[in-house]
């Protein structure tokens, strides 16, 4: 094709102009810095001509055209700022303002307020006004200011709407909403949530949900888009509302699960206010879910954070200097046989931190014992889970994907990045099936929905992995009674779908993992993405779960994800360290941390033990937060959160990301590498002086193949590589029985997944509260009937093993005879699922 | 409304995002308004989501999200009937029914609805009451109406009886 073809001339203001075919007036004139100005307009979203700011004037057109909407056309003379334009525009902009809210933007004493900020509140500094916390950013603001609108010629219309502040996150006051649609577009166009529309018409015209539910009712994920595309002041974040605007950013990574998604901080002295998605093409192009968006700031600007390092005597606390901690430490590591140590990471903590306390456990202590709570999360699926991650194919296949199985998967809150790319992929023509024991958010976008009954799935698995088999095999041990009648009919199709599909994608996510059958579900996956060939997606709930194995945190593992067993490798790292490291021997780790027998020295990076203190001489425990008063550390050392050190994760596609510090920590908090180095050389062990986190990276470049330059971003993701096994009983002790008389339903129980360095997150952000429910029962609507069970009633729960009392939440997609809670980590009910009887606890 | 009026209803469409105004049509002339639950049940079909579907039906005067009354007064405010006083018309009856309108009477008897030109403007002020028409509508004649319509509903109820 020609050159010809592709542009066309067009003349703006007088200036000739060679601008792309297809453009709108608007988009050409940007980008050749001609100002127009535009309210509803926003880049990436589809044009709407609302807000008629735009109008301009082209020769030949009858009337004032409205550049968003209108393409450029060869040999167009369009004048953006004739005097008829500029007037049409004034009136126009005093027409929306008559329904807004003005104070700040038509006052007479404007000029004055500039210089002096006169403040008729009572307030120990003057402000001015502040009645909007879009103030000194509002786009309203700025026309207002260019066009020159010094009065309103209309009558002021109030709306006189409810200020909205019932949902977490972000309050709503549409009496500030200019009806521009952006939120709407964004929401429908960007994240395919569709969760906001316009309402009613004319006058009453409002944005918002369905009759006048909530937004969590309605189903929204709080991704926060809307608030980032608003114009005014009408959506605003509750944490940041009256911050104003970043001083600057930093590009930083998520740690709040295993996608990864790049995040920009946004710094006002030294405190994060905020964060907002990067456009990093790679993985979360643009978006983020709840956590992202909404938690960081609140995560790590709490009150609670520990600033100074604190020892216990004789039962009270005592503050101390970070060196005298150190010194500490460094004495009653010296005095700890290997034996008698054990260290618990965070598989939250950078590479560089993981590298470090490994090197630590193996060098300074002489000791394997180090471990993460990632094994007693995945439990006896541990190893299924890590082959998963083997096969693991990078994000940017999901996009290409013909069709895609979402085995166990939620996005709503979590891992919301994915399903926005999974409703992308339904518009381009992907198929979606789904298997998930529980209800989840990707019914509307799903061709097929199976919804086994616990204790099910292995065998509706199983099925596929028969239906897919290359080769036809003559036992047929797989037809069990119950995949007979449509739903085995469905499986074929299913099948068959799989097996001419092109390039299916499996995304694996974490409704499964806490069941007992979690090894057989996760193996029939294997097999049956082996069957069509298709690439597996593990979404794993830990951010740097990656990093953890191949960093060698687990007493089974060396860095590089080699065995411990093997001896080459220990005397390589021998050579490599020059120290000595002990061979290996280790029955300690983190399943055995209760039950086992006494430690000396018990070290907690990041990490919280489950319900009470293990047994242990002297415990240290390093977190960004306070232990709960139950556990009662000897020694409690602060250390920095993600925003306030460098460092690298890897996520769940296998791709190392940077880490970069934002602010620095508070009082005498430090990153934890930095800790144990200067306990490592108190203790005189040499090989830990480091000075920053390139350093460490660069020796682990030259121990692990393929790590390459601290600071590329455009670096490929590999599938996990890793020798040898995790050391995990195959099959735990078993005592579930089906459901019976006595214990008519089958509870399933999933563990609370959304945390950071060991704490719940609700724990610290206030409006997840509202979202993560835990202790929350869900009963089928027929079975609640049946029990004389409404919602929130209070419900006592037994089984043959154990009492227990939650609050009922009654729901339609849960199936008949089932039950499912969500408790928080490290709380548990033994076998799951499990049979149970349940009734209402009198009153 | 069971399960099956709608499997009924979704039979005759193809489930494309076009047959949602149409579908909403057949559901209000079915069931006489649209509730929730219809709402749920068209998302489902169509794959749209219930917050869309509330945004397309409200817009729409046509659409009622409540349940009418066994009787619907509409009082015409066009504009010929405006100037022969229809606001005064519809005072009266949000006088005697205590509701405003488009609300529904607690008994769930009336509901009062105001509508912008029946074509009859020779006619206004005009009110058509449970499908009949009522011309040059005075104040006086409001609670006749209303009466009459109320003793009629009671016959009604003790035939049934």
């Amino acid at each position: 094709m020609s050159k010809e073809n592709k542009t066309v001339t067009i003349n703006i203001d007088d200036q000739i102009l060679e601008v792309e075919k297809g453009l709108t007036i608007l988009r050409a004139a940007e980008q050749n810095n001609i100002y127009i100005p535009a309210l509803c307009s926003h880049k990436n979203l589809t044009p709407f001509g609302g807000c008629r700011m735009c109008i301009v004037e082209v020769e030949g057109m009858s009337g004032f055209p409205t550049a968003c909407t209108t393409p450029v056309e060869e040999g167009m003379v369009i004048k953006t700022h004739t005097a008829q334009v500029q007037a049409s525009r004034v009136e126009i902009l005093q027409l929306i303002l008559s329904e807004h809210t003005s104070s700040c933007l038509i006052c007479e004493e404007k000029d004055e307020c500039k210089e002096y900020m006169g403040t008729i509140r009572k307030a120990g500094v003057t402000t001015g006004c502040r009645y909007c916390p879009k103030d000194g950013q509002c786009e309203l603001q700025d026309l207002v200011e260019k066009l020159g609108v010094k009065e309103i010629n209309y009558p002021i219309y109030y709306r006189n709407l409810r200020v909205e502040k019932d949902d977490p996150f972000y309050d709503r006051d549409y009496n500030l909403c200019i009806l521009c649609g952006r939120c709407i577009r964004v929401c429908q166009e960007i994240r395919i949530a569709n969760t906001l529309a316009f309402k009613q018409r004319g006058p009453k015209t409002v944005v918002g949900p369905a009759y006048d539910r909530t937004h969590i009712d309605a189903g929204c994920e709080f991704c926060g888009a809307c608030v980032s595309v608003c114009p005014t002041g009408a959506l605003s974040e509750k944490v940041s509302k009256w911050e104003g605007k970043a001083e600057r950013e930093e590009l930083t990574t998520c740690p709040l699960c295993g996608v990864g998604c790049q995040i920009r901080l946004l710094i006002k002295k030294n405190e994060i206010i905020g964060s907002l998605p990067a456009e990093d093409p790679l993985v979360n192009n643009g978006q983020l879910c709840v956590k992202g968006r909404f938690c960081v700031a609140e995560l790590v600007n709490n009150y609670q954070r520990l600033r100074k390092p604190y020892k216990t005597q004789n039962g009270t606390k005592v503050e101390i200097f970070l060196e005298e901690a150190v010194e500490l430490s460094a004495e009653k590591l010296s005095a700890c046989s290997p034996e008698q140590f054990g260290m618990l990471v965070s598989p939250n903590c950078s590479n560089e931190d993981l590298y470090i306390a490994q090197k630590f456990a193996r060098v300074a202590v002489g000791s394997h014992n180090i471990d993460t709570t990632a094994r007693t999360f995945y439990g006896t699926g541990f190893n299924a889970f890590l082959n998963l991650m083997r096969m693991a194919v990078p994000l940017s296949d999901v996009l290409k994907a013909s069709i895609i199985l979402c085995i166990g998967l939620d996005t709503r809150f979590g891992r919301s990045v994915v399903g926005v790319e999974l409703r992308k992929a339904v518009e381009r023509g992907a198929k979606i099936i789904t298997i998930n024991p529980r209800h989840h958010n990707l019914t509307m976008i799903a061709e097929k929905e199976f919804q086994p009954v616990p204790k099910m799935e292995v065998n509706l698995l199983n099925s596929l992995v028969m239906l897919t088999e290359k080769k036809k095999t003559p036992t047929s041990q797989f037809r069990s009674k119950r995949t007979t009648g449509s739903l085995s009919g469905e499986l074929s199709t299913v099948a068959k779908m799989l097996k001419e599909a092109s390039a299916p994608v499996f995304l694996v996510g974490s409704e499964f993992l806490q069941y007992d059958e979690s090894p057989q579900i996760l193996e029939a996956v294997e097999k049956l993405a082996r069957n069509v060939s298709a690439g597996i997606l593990p979404l794993p709930v830990q951010n740097n779960l990656f990093g953890s194995v191949l960093m060698g945190v687990y007493p089974e593992f060396l860095p590089g994800g080699f065995s411990s067993t093997g001896k080459e490798r220990i005397d390589n790292l021998r050579k490599r360290w020059s120290a000595d490291v002990p061979n290996f021997s280790s029955q300690w780790n983190a399943e055995t941390l209760s039950s086992g027998s006494r430690m000396k020295v018990l070290y907690f990076i990041g990490e919280v033990p489950p319900n009470s203190r293990p047994p242990s001489d002297f415990l240290i425990f390093q977190n960004i937060y306070p232990p709960d008063i139950s556990y009662e550390p000897d020694l409690v050392i602060p250390s920095a959160a993600f925003t306030e050190m460098d460092g690298t994760f890897i996520n769940g596609e296998g791709r190392i990301q940077r880490v970069r510090k934002a602010v620095d920590p508070p009082g005498e908090a430090l990153p934890d590498w930095e800790i144990l180095c200067r306990i490592a050389q108190k203790m005189g062990i040499k090989g830990f002086d480091f000075s920053n986190a390139r350093e460490i990276y660069e020796e682990i470049s030259s121990l692990i193949k393929g790590f390459g330059d601290f600071d590329n971003t455009k670096r490929k993701a590999n599938p996990m590589i890793c020798e040898g096994e995790l050391n995990i009983p195959e099959t735990r002790p078993s005592r579930t029985k089906k459901a019976d008389k006595k214990f008519p339903f089958l509870l399933s129980v999933s563990v609370g997944e959304h945390t950071y360095r060991g704490f719940p997150l609700s724990t610290w952000v206030e409006g997840l509260k509202k979202l993560f429910t835990e202790g929350i029962i869900d009963i089928n609507p027929e079975d609640a009937r049946k029990t004389g069970i409404s919602r929130s009633d209070e419900v006592i729960v037994t089984s043959a093993y154990f009492e227990k009392i939650w609050s009922a939440n009654i729901l339609s997609e849960q199936t008949q005879g089932t039950l499912h809670v969500t408790l928080p980590q490290g709380e548990s009910i033994g076998n799951n699922p499990h049979p149970v009887k349940i009734r209402k606890k009198d009153v | 409304m069971t399960n099956k009026d709608y499997i009924d209803i979704f039979s005759r469409f193809n489930g494309e995002e076009g047959d949602l105004i149409p579908l909403l049509q057949e559901i209000q002339e079915k069931f006489g308004y649209i509730s929730e639950e219809a709402i749920k049940n068209i998302s489902r079909f169509l794959k749209i989501s219930e917050n869309q579907i509330f945004g397309v039906a409200s817009f729409y005067s046509q659409f009622k999200f409540i349940e009418s009354g066994k009787y619907t007064i509409k009082v015409c405010m066009g504009t010929a009937c405006h100037v022969r006083g229809s606001l005064n018309i519809l005072d009266e009856f949000r006088r005697n029914l205590h509701v405003e309108a488009d609300e529904t009477t607690d008994d769930k008897l009336f509901t009062l609805e105001t509508v912008n030109c029946v074509g009859a403007c020779a006619l206004g002020p005009i009110v058509i009451f449970s499908g009949d028409y009522h011309g040059q509508m005075k104040i006086k004649i409001v609670r006749e109406l209303l009466e009459k319509y109320k003793s009629k509903n009671e016959k009604e109820s003790e035939t049934a009886v």
